[in-house]
């Protein structure tokens, strides 16, 4: 029993040490943040969803809220022109240092937060991103690209909606977010970032992470696609086959008469 | 909370309504029971409008149409407009066909303007199938109405048809009415499937044209036997995709499928109903829409010059 026992403690520690990490990294006095949910089960019901997120700020700043995803490697095609007349793909992209999704809410339009909230955008954001062009027009604009693209599919967004702030208390301002978490998000983690901003200044800032993870039939079906990929093949095509049989007997029968 | 009709798809990566889904294979199953084309051509685009990514749009098709074709097959088998005899040599060509096609397209892309080549094929063929079907059809339909007792002169043999004739192993294909060499059902069946693996379609729209004019086989029995040869090509590409590319997205084709198998039988139905030249017809323009609005594709500057890898 007795090992059994310690190991227990010891992931009690840890789970009491990562828990605390959001509130080390805090700036600010009682700067702490909640979302929730704290974990996004992708079930077969997900259709993406609205994630709360709550905490403070000093009285009187204004609130960015980001949730970005883990940054990766993605490999795109460009589009060009040849023979001065049809567009079509003409080269391949390399960018690294990618999040996967970023969502930036903000309690005041962007624009009106100064040059420091620009640090936190989007376009800041793909200042950062690498560019490794194979063939294609070096004069485009990949990153900007790359942002009209996660934009169209709704993994990249800004804007000034969704955070109200409260009553002030002590000093403090409490704030609520609501960010809308896309439906072709990935399995993995991601992290909600609060940063408080006043007269053009980072007053606070906090951070915590949470999981989407694939639950239920999505989960299961997954797997089996992942990893017993030919028998998922022939199970894909049997059922098919057995479903065209049966609805085609459905209309014999019918047609019978 | 309310009923929802959102389902999430693991392969797919997305959330999809399950009534827009049922209701784009019901209209592409019909279109596919009436003309005996797998329907990809459609399907394939507008899945990739709904959110789902190409290369799973693509290869939870060809699941799809497994289904729809079993279906569309059983419905045109007991019409007997089936000619399995036909149908198994084209299916042969067709697979050696499209053997060759995958190993021409590595070769393309190693030289590095497969995509080139690829999207010109693509508007060729449609044009020069589509426009071929509308022009043939628009003469028949006129020489009908104003020629009814009129035969015409006859005139001496044409070279395609003594050539025809004169080919070795010659066979008899009751249900088609026709009498020809094996070689041409398999020649040909080689030439839509290098067309189609170049492609990355069935060939269903190609193979139909292909009957009617060089293999000058009845219309119905077309219809049928070439949905009998798309479901084994079918079968063929959702285990080849599910095993090494990870895209069949089994739910999504399930969904198409209910969706689509019962199209098929409405559509075999109304098929029977229209006349065979109205078929062409109606198959011919289909194929025209197809053909300018992937040439508008190319001529215009597209939104965004991005666009993720695979598929074509």
């Amino acid at each position: 029993m007795r090992p059994t026992v310690s190991v227990f403690f010891k992931r009690l520690a840890l789970t009491a040490l990562l828990a605390a990490v959001p509130c080390l990294a805090a700036a600010g006095p009682a700067n702490t943040l909640n979302v929730t949910p704290a974990s996004i089960v992708m079930d077969a019901q997900y259709s993406g969803v609205d994630l709360t997120v709550t905490g403070s700020v000093p009285t009187g700043a204004d609130v960015l809220v980001r949730v970005t995803g883990t940054p990766g490697e993605l490999h795109l095609r460009e589009k060009g022109k040849v023979f001065g007349l049809l567009w079509m793909n003409v080269g391949k992209v390399t960018l690294s240092n990618v999040p996967s999704v970023c969502l930036i809410a903000a309690s005041r339009p962007l624009a009106q937060l100064g040059p420091v909230a620009a640090s936190f955008r989007l376009d800041a954001l793909t200042k950062a991103i690498g560019v490794e062009q194979q063939g294609g027009d070096q004069s485009v604009d990949i990153p900007h690209e790359l942002l009209l693209l996660k934009s169209r599919e709704g993994l990249y967004r800004e804007g000034a909606e969704g955070i109200s702030l409260g009553p002030e208390q002590g000093g403090m301002q409490p704030f609520t977010a609501r960010v809308g978490m896309p439906s072709s998000l990935k399995p993995g983690t991601y992290q909600v970032e609060a940063i408080a901003l006043r007269d053009n200044a980072v007053v606070g800032s906090t951070s915590a992470t949470i999981t989407a993870a694939l639950a239920g039939f999505p989960k299961w079906l997954s797997e089996l696609a992942y990893q017993k990929s030919a028998l998922y093949g022939v199970m894909a095509t049997v059922i098919a086959i057995v479903s065209g049989l049966a609805i085609g007997l459905v209309f014999q029968s019918k047609g019978a008469h | 909370m309310s009923l929802s009709m959102s389902l999430y798809l693991p392969i797919a990566g997305a959330s999809v309504n399950c009534l827009a889904i049922f209701g784009l294979g019901g209209v592409v199953g019909l279109l596919s029971g009436i003309f005996g084309v797998g329907g990809g051509f459609l399907m394939t685009p507008l899945l990739i409008m709904m959110g789902i990514p190409p290369t799973v749009a693509a290869a939870s098709d060809s699941n799809q149409i497994v289904g729809a074709s079993t279906s569309g097959t059983l419905a045109h088998f007991r019409q007997g407009n089936v000619d399995i005899k036909m149908g198994l040599l084209l299916l042969v060509g067709g697979i050696v066909g499209g053997s060759l096609g995958v190993q021409i397209i590595a070769v393309l892309r190693r030289m590095g303007n497969a995509d080139f080549l690829i999207s010109i094929t693509y508007v060729l063929m449609l044009g020069f199938v589509g426009g071929y079907m509308f022009l043939e059809s628009l003469q028949a339909m006129r020489k009908s109405s104003d020629a009814a007792g009129r035969s015409e002169s006859p005139r001496g043999e044409s070279l395609y048809a003594r050539m025809m004739r004169t080919m070795p192993l010659q066979l008899d294909f009751k249900r088609s009415g026709i009498r020809l060499s094996v070689m041409m059902p398999f020649l040909l069946g080689m030439l839509v499937g290098v067309l189609a693996a170049i492609m990355g379609v069935g060939g269903g729209f190609i193979m139909v044209p292909v009957m009617v004019y060089l293999l000058r086989m009845p219309m119905h029995v077309v219809v049928g036997t070439s949905l009998f040869q798309i479901l084994f090509t079918c079968m063929n590409v959702t285990v080849m995709q599910a095993a090494q590319n990870h895209t069949v997205d089994f739910i999504l084709a399930l969904l198409l499928l209910l969706g689509s198998a019962i199209g098929a039988q409405l559509g075999a139905k109304v098929g029977k109903k229209l006349g065979g030249e109205h078929l062409k017809i109606l198959l011919a323009s289909l194929v025209l829409v197809v053909m300018v609005k992937m040439l508008y594709d190319l001529l215009a500057r597209p939104d965004i010059l991005l666009t993720y890898a695979g598929g074509h």
